[in-house]
């Protein structure tokens, strides 16, 4: 069954106080990713 | 004095070119031959292609920074690699044909220390029967100006359907068995029907999403399982809701094999051959590698050596079943097993293969996406081996210490799915690692969901509104630029 976005779900996603929270929020835990790096895979 | 060679000046090229530049010595040359002219920021061709961004915000011209910054710039276009110099001299060389201006192909031996083959794809549109952007009612958001042909034809189609009783068809996905770059094509797809919606016609329009991916979600990388607000949900659920939620039907498993006017060809997982009729379709073709020759100081042929389609680089390439590929088995290095000096970041380097699970139709056609290489990746390999270069320069000796698996990077994958400050949208994804690691995260698909989500809503498109202004500033090589992370 295809889960829908619901009328609730829609509205928080353009309610702009929230999404600025958001964007804060995700702007971290995006550099946090970026930022804990990278290496190889072999010893 | 050591020369360093960099085929190519898109993301990984100008990125390699960029950071040996700050930490080199004017006395070391940084020389970047690419056929273009100007350096365009790829991921925001979707808003050139809806009409909402112009090619000129994505893009400027190379020469008049490369100038500035002190980096040697030829415009010109590769013929041939020759490692081991030739007859005449054993220095290694590539030979390159301008192609603009009085010095149009003329062609021109150029010696290096250390080669960055940054060429990235070469979009292979004829591997695909009568696909060609501007034709047959197919189109492209590839390069900017395909994006803005693709943008003049929507809005034409948008017009004509405005003034009229006329329903009109809109396929976008996939052009090929074994394309790849979903990513762009969903990011389109989400955009078109915005701009349907915002200009009042999206009722008169059927949109249809086809696509060589088993699963909705599968975007190249076997889909995942990611964190969505306090649940976990499959990449495939993520985009099967949007869709739902737009009215987007979807076609997948198909591997288009022909165009005519107004209709794909295609062929399913079951076999069946279908086809889809279409007033306006944006379809991303199959990347192939250029088809470059090598030559040894003999003008013996090598190409084997250097080229597999794409550049041979540090990964394992033995043939193997999906059930016993490993992380291990993708490069850390971008360093070509032959030729130490040469190196091949981004999209140039041959993949050891797949990252989605391969399935042929019962045809014995494989149809499924080939590995995607989006920004973030390409700029990571690129930096990396810039520093394993500015090392060995230093050392005297190659030095191969900087590292970066995909099977051990993250992505961030911000898919903008409408454009507007207040009525925008996007879909933010993460990755940890690009390439599923099953042995590390047997339990959640090979990825780590701390650092595997997905969010959906205005916020996204800020992001990618932030980021496409962020990677100008950062490849315009403004102040501080460095400090922008890849």
């Amino acid at each position: 069954m295809i889960p829908i976005i619901t009328k609730a779900a829609h509205s928080k996603m353009q309610n702009p106080f929230i999404q600025l929270i958001k964007y804060v929020y995700l702007s971290l835990k995006i550099l946090k990713i970026v930022l804990g790096g990278h290496g190889g895979t072999r010893k | 004095m050591s020369i360093i060679l960099i085929l190519g000046a898109g993301i990984a090229g100008h990125t390699a070119a960029a950071h040996l530049r700050r930490k080199l010595s004017k006395k070391h040359e940084v020389l970047v031959v690419s056929p273009n002219r100007n350096y365009q920021w790829v991921p925001s061709n979707i808003w050139v292609g809806i009409g909402r961004m112009k090619s000129e915000e994505v893009y400027f011209p190379l020469a008049p920074l490369y100038k500035r910054k002190g980096i040697g710039y030829k415009q010109g276009k590769v013929v041939s690699f020759h490692p081991e110099g030739d007859n005449t001299s054993s220095k290694a060389f590539v030979k390159i044909e301008y192609v603009f201006g009085e010095d149009a192909g003329i062609q021109e031996n150029i010696s290096y220390d250390f080669l960055i083959n940054a060429t990235g794809p070469k979009l292979a549109f004829e591997l695909t029967e009568g696909l060609n952007p501007g034709t047959n009612k197919a189109y492209s958001v590839c390069t900017y100006e395909h994006a803005n042909h693709a943008s003049i034809a929507l809005h034409q189609l948008i017009t004509e359907i405005k003034n009229s009783e006329k329903k009109a068809k809109i396929l976008i996905g996939t052009g090929h068995a074994k394309a790849t770059c979903q990513g762009a094509a969903f990011e389109y797809i989400l955009n078109v029907e915005k701009e349907l919606v915002r200009l009042g016609v999206r009722n008169k329009v059927e949109l249809t999403w086809i696509s060589n991916e088993f699963e909705l979600g599968d975007f190249g990388m076997d889909g995942m399982l990611l964190t969505y607000g306090k649940t976990t949900i499959k990449s495939s659920e993520m985009v099967e809701m949007v869709f739902a939620d737009r009215g987007i039907k979807w076609i997948i498993g198909a591997g288009v094999s022909k165009i005519e006017n107004g209709i794909a060809y295609y062929e399913n997982l079951a076999g069946e051959y279908k086809s889809e009729t279409f007033d306006f379709a944006m379809l991303i073709p199959s990347f192939s590698g250029h088809g470059f020759k090598a030559f040894d100081k003999n003008e013996i042929d090598i190409t084997d050596k250097l080229f597999k389609g794409f550049m041979i680089v540090d990964a394992d390439y033995s043939t193997k079943p999906y059930e016993e590929w490993t992380v291990q088995d993708w490069p850390e290095t971008y360093q070509n097993p032959s030729y130490s000096n040469i190196f091949a970041p981004g999209i140039a380097f041959a993949p050891p293969h797949a990252i989605s699970k391969p399935r042929k139709s019962k045809n014995g056609t494989d149809i499924f996406p080939s590995p995607p290489r989006t920004g973030m990746p390409s700029g990571i390999t690129a930096r990396l081996v810039a520093e394993n270069i500015i090392d060995s320069i230093k050392k005297g000796n190659i030095s191969i210490e900087h590292k970066g698996s995909m099977g051990n990077m993250g992505a961030a994958c911000i898919a903008s799915a409408g454009y507007g400050m207040t009525k925008g949208s996007g879909i933010s994804i993460t990755t940890f690692p690009i390439v599923p690691d099953y042995k590390k995260y047997p339990e959640s698909q090979g990825r780590d969901l701390n650092k595997t989500f997905g969010d959906i809503g205005l916020a996204g498109h800020w992001l990618k509104l932030t980021l496409h202004y962020a990677f100008i500033y950062k490849a315009k090589m403004k102040p501080f630029w460095w400090l922008i992370p890849e």
